[in-house]
């Protein structure tokens, strides 16, 4: 290299001395760069299916290895203020005993089936009589998937020597999350709250107003509630000012408890639309749960050990069931299954549980819940916790800011940070962003024969037409050829106003109450439909709108156009590749989905006329990731209960999710989702020309 | 108006003479005779060079520079020297506390009013009578500095300011959150080990102290006090650089830590000290050690001339004056100095600046110079006494005589 400059040096030298010398030198390394370059560049086009394929192989093998126990990192704490677990807890067997009577009193309720506004009531009395500031708050929901209604009840605890500026919410739902807050009431979450009411109204070192909320149903009454709290107005929503009201909400913790008593104690924390609280909540409950409580602690309700049971042997060979029953092998899939579980949940935009309403207000709020079983642990302990845990959100001087809000949890004491699985979505999108320019590189030129004509270097005058023919000779060579962008734009944009179509179609009062009376006639209708959009090219009409009819007048060079399908299929692997990389940072489970679900099957696309059966298989890849796929595959599988029903539910839940708490699932999975899919399916059905 | 010029007259030339008469008699104690000068002499070089030296008076600055409910021990490590320098004599007036937060009125604290620095909450260190300088947001480098350098607003308090001089004694003690040669005040700004070492070599120059002896409780504490440069100077911090200093226990009650280990440690040495005790320096130093104070506390005395095993305790932790055996050559021919017993005065009546400033010899020089001064020429002063006499009379005689023309 040095002795490169020195040359060069050398070569200047006589650049002031002689003219032609220098001229030719520089013309020289001119030369050797380009040549470098073209180098350069050839030999990354040759080795781009290799880097492409790597990349994918690598973006995938990371994702596969996110559960992994090595990676994660092991939890800490790192707001200073927090001093989680350095309080005693004075809740006694006397509370208990409190929240027993409270219990006797629910179960009542419960058992005579009492309406919504008395339960209500009899928790607003109950507030009340321990000198809070008690209300109810009458709720009703009309949107087009669900009518639903109810009443909260809240009490406020006036912190005695604070401004009341901020305030910590202690919450339960009358419909535990069992079952994503399907019918299992929440009883003993709810005497809970009332007992922890009743006992920490009584100290006076709350620098932070308590807010104590039973809300009726599960996601609606804390959504009702919230909204009212915060003054936001919702039009399928109605209901009243709150009569009484607090400061910010920094902090909240929602119990969950619905068996008789519990093992272990449970952590949900999944917020909507892929929202997350700050991990030194999930952090300190962890550290307290523990310590303070002495009750072991998972997350959401997989217990471990259900996990580490040695797998059954009599089907494997043995060296396999060895493997599998290695130590870290066990923890990696119950790992793995943590993993799934918030995969589920974020993916999908959805809550695990009603805390998850609460970050849309930048409140960071997690469910404790108390695992069912037959013991050991049950009021006493939780008690004791919820205790503990409010000194510790009491000791806050600011919000929670100190530690991650992006990451992933494989297990209740490790995660895995942004920078140990961003990565993985992100290769694929890059992988497939390269493969969209490639492709974008090769509609660009076609190998033709052409005839070149011969300049001769005699004359600078232009040879005469008679002249020309003997200069002329025909020869192979790459010529490039036009992109058709426009069409292809457009083509995308029928596809969106389609997705676009479907959404409106599929939030449509009308579409909600055909689900209702034959459930899966119209679902499969409107799949079948938007299955079928794809064949339209194959009719000739509109296949002619998409061939240019081959132009007369046209020189050679212009006359030649790339196939559509190229393009479109360059332009498609152009925005999933964007979808994914911005969604990453968003929604690290979304953009994984996307990457698992359309990072292979875009790029595996290609014509295939119908003839030619085993080239069908790059169509069916699509249709099979594609919305009405996935759907069919849900029902196959029997998701929310199996069958037409549990696709009906499906449609509700998700509708209503969409409707009520404005969650974005829905919008996405039509208006983005479903068009890329269906670009997908074009690229196959379109002439290969 | 006007007075008639002949009263006039009078009045002034009365003045004048006054005046004149008021200087002579003055004269003779300000200017000191030869024989006091050196008896005084002699007394400082005999009682400055022996063991005791030279301060009359104690001061002690005390900070916590971090605010916050989880710096509770902070606020105890302060409150837990201020009782202690109070319990061995320094006063109130004499002591300059700050507190960056009031830990003892916080919503979150179970005791209202209270700081405990101990698990079994044994000992109120807020106590009743309890005397904070700066609090709060007044806690800042500027302010510390300006108090240590003197450079305050005139408008200033006097109890919020160090009003030291050449043979004060100061206590300065820090704590709070710190590094490598910083101390963190308030969150929000810091002050370095440059910044200490520099206004302390204003102090010196502008002579606001005989000695300092500087503590200081917080993460790699030794590096605050590596770069001090000024002479007399003792210091002492709890841990060396690259090191932590954690706290001692907490109160499960309270939900915090209630004090630091070395500041516990320090404190309880000093409850085993009194107001009269012997103990030195060394004595403390030599307690130190890695195993209860879970740090490497460290002590720099080459700015320090004096042997640590002749510095007492007292002589920054206490407000006890100097035990002066004063002999019958010093206070020559004044039998009632001469049987002056040694005894113990306070500090609280700090007397004024150094020559005078040690009790002994201003009592013992008027007496012994006035006597001399009368007795060495009564003539000549008599003379003086007719003189102006005459003097004035013939000023009278003369100005009536003008008022008449």
């Amino acid at each position: 290299m040095l002795r490169r400059i020195r040359n060069n040096l050398k070569g200047k030298e006589p650049d002031i001395a002689s003219g032609t010398v220098p001229s030719q030198t520089f013309e020289d390394s001119y030369a050797q760069r380009l040549q470098r370059r073209k180098v350069a560049i050839g030999l990354v086009t040759k080795l781009l299916p290799y880097i492409i394929t790597l990349l994918y192989l690598v973006g995938y093998v990371w994702m596969i290895m996110i559960p992994l126990e090595d990676l994660g990192n092991s939890i800490w704490i790192d707001e200073n203020a927090l001093q989680p677990g350095q309080a005693t807890t004075f809740w006694d067997w006397n509370d208990v005993h409190a929240a027993d009577l409270y219990l006797a009193d629910i179960e009542a309720l419960h058992a005579r089936n009492a309406s919504s506004l008395e339960r209500a009531t009899f928790v607003e009395q109950q507030l009340a009589a321990l000198g809070l500031d008690a209300a109810i708050q009458p709720y009703t929901f009309h949107t087009n998937a669900l009518k639903r209604s109810g009443t909260n009840a809240y009490g406020i605890y006036r912190a005695p020597r604070a401004s009341g500026a901020e305030a910590i919410v202690i919450s339960a739902s009358w419909m535990s999350r069992t079952n994503e807050g399907e019918g299992t009431p929440n009883l003993r979450g709810v005497a809970t709250v009332l007992a922890l009411a009743r006992y920490l109204t009584k100290y006076s070192l709350w620098a932070k107003d308590l807010v104590f909320v039973i809300n009726d149903g599960y996601m609606d009454g804390i959504q009702a509630w919230l909204n009212a709290y915060h003054g936001l107005e919702q039009q399928n929503l109605k209901t009243d000012l709150l009569e009484y009201s607090s400061g910010v909400i920094w902090t909240a913790i929602c119990i969950d408890y619905p068996g008789h008593s519990f093992s272990h104690l449970g952590f949900f924390y999944e917020g909507l639309n892929g929202r997350l609280p700050n991990q030194d909540l999930m952090n300190s409950a962890v550290h307290i749960a523990t310590s303070t409580g002495g009750t072991p602690v998972v997350l959401y309700d997989h217990i471990e050990t259900s996990y580490q049971r040695p797998p059954p042997t009599w089907y494997m060979p043995s060296i396999l069931s060895h493997w599998l029953g290695h130590y870290k092998m066990r923890s990696y899939i119950y790992r793995l299954f943590n993993v799934k579980r918030y995969v589920q949940y974020q993916g999908l935009n959805r809550a695990s549980g009603v805390h998850g309403l609460f970050h849309k207000f930048r409140i960071d709020a997690i469910t404790l819940f108390a695992v069912p079983a037959y013991g050991p642990h049950g009021f006493h302990t939780l008690g004791k916790i919820a205790e503990s845990l409010l000194r510790t959100m009491n000791n806050l001087l600011e919000r929670l800011h100190a530690s991650f809000f992006f990451y992933v949890l494989t297990s209740a004491r490790t995660f895995v940070k942004f920078a140990g699985y961003l990565a993985s979505a992100i290769l694929i999108a890059v992988a497939m962003i390269f493969w969209g320019l490639r492709l974008w590189v090769v509609a660009g030129w076609e190998r033709a024969t052409v005839v070149v004509y011969i300049e001769s270097d005699m004359s600078d005058e232009k040879p005469k037409s008679s002249e020309r023919w003997p200069n002329a000779a025909p020869m192979v060579a790459w010529v490039p050829r036009e992109r058709p962008v426009l069409s292809v734009l457009s083509l995308m944009g029928a596809t969106h106003v389609v997705g676009y179509i479907t959404f409106l179609m599929v939030k449509s009062s009308w579409f909600c109450h055909t689900l209702e009376a034959n459930h899966l006639f119209v679902a499969v209708t409107l799949s079948i439909l938007l299955l079928l959009t794809p064949f339209m090219t194959l009719f000739q009409p509109i296949r002619d709108i998409f061939i240019p009819p081959p132009n007369i007048y046209a020189n050679s060079s212009t006359e030649r156009q790339a196939p559509l399908y190229l393009i479109l299929k360059a332009f498609n692997l152009y925005i999933s590749s964007i979808v994914i990389s911005i969604t990453s940072v968003l929604n690290f489970s979304l953009a994984a989905s996307l990457a698992v679900l359309l990072g292979l099957p875009l790029a595996l696309t290609s014509p295939a006329s119908l003839r030619k059966i085993p080239a069908m298989w790059r169509y069916l890849l699509v249709v099979f990731v594609s919305p009405m796929g996935l759907l069919g595959m849900a029902l196959w599988l029997g998701v929310g209960g199996g069958g037409v029903q549990g696709l009906t539910k499906l449609f509700e839940r998700t509708i209503w999710e969409w409707e009520a708490l404005g969650v974005w699932f829905l919008p996405f999975a039509c208006v983005v989702y479903l068009p890329l899919t269906l670009q997908g399916m074009l690229v196959c059905t379109l002439p290969e020309q | 108006m006007a007075l008639p010029k002949p009263v006039l007259r009078l009045l002034f030339i009365l003045t004048a003479v006054l005046s004149y008469l008021a200087y002579d008699h003055f004269s003779s104690l300000m200017t000191p005779s030869p024989e006091a000068e050196a008896a005084a002499e002699a007394f400082f070089t005999q009682h400055y060079q022996s063991n005791t030296q030279g301060h009359t008076n104690n001061w002690a600055v005390l900070v916590c520079s971090s605010r916050y409910w989880f710096n509770y021990r902070h606020m105890a490590n302060a409150l837990g020297m201020y009782r202690t320098v109070k319990r061995l004599g320094i006063p109130d007036s004499n002591i300059i506390l700050m507190l960056a937060d009031d830990a003892a009125c916080n919503t979150r604290n179970r005791f209202p009013g209270s700081v405990y620095s101990n698990k079994g909450k044994l000992l109120d260190l807020y106590g009743e009578n309890i005397e904070v300088d700066y609090r709060g947001y007044e806690v800042t480098v500027e302010n510390f500095i300006r108090l240590l350098t003197g450079r305050v607003s005139p408008t200033l308090p006097r109890s919020k300011r160090l009003l030291t001089d050449d043979r004060s004694n100061i206590f300065l003690y820090m704590t709070g959150h710190g590094g490598n040669e910083f101390l963190k005040f308030q969150d929000n700004e810091e002050i370095s080990a440059f910044d200490l070492a520099d206004a302390i070599e204003q102090m010196w120059q502008k002579k606001r102290y005989n000695e300092i002896f500087f503590m200081i409780d917080t993460c790699q504490a030794n590096t605050m006090y590596s770069k001090l440069y000024s002479p007399n100077i003792l210091a002492t911090g709890s841990s060396k650089l690259g090191e932590n200093s954690y706290s001692y226990e907490n109160d499960p009650d309270l939900g915090v830590a209630v004090i630091d280990s070395y500041t516990h440690h320090v404190l309880s040495y000093l409850e085993n000290v009194n107001k009269s005790s012997q103990l030195t320096m060394q004595d403390l130093f030599s307690t130190y050690n890695f195993h209860q104070i879970r740090s490497h506390a460290g002590v720099r005395t080459d700015l320090f001339n004096r042997g640590l095993d002749k510095t007492l305790l007292t002589d920054f932790f206490g407000g006890v004056a100097q035990v002066e055996v004063v002999d019958e050559q010093v206070s020559s021919g004044e039998p009632s100095s001469a049987q002056a017993s040694p005894k113990v005065e306070p500090e609280a009546s700090r007397p004024p600046k150094q020559p005078r400033a040690i009790q002994n010899p201003q009592k013992a020089r008027p007496k012994s110079t006035i006597p001399s001064s009368s007795d060495s020429n009564p003539l000549i002063n008599q003379a003086k006494g007719w003189g102006a006499l005459l003097a004035l009379s013939g000023l009278f005689v003369w100005s009536m005589k003008r008022a008449e023309v």
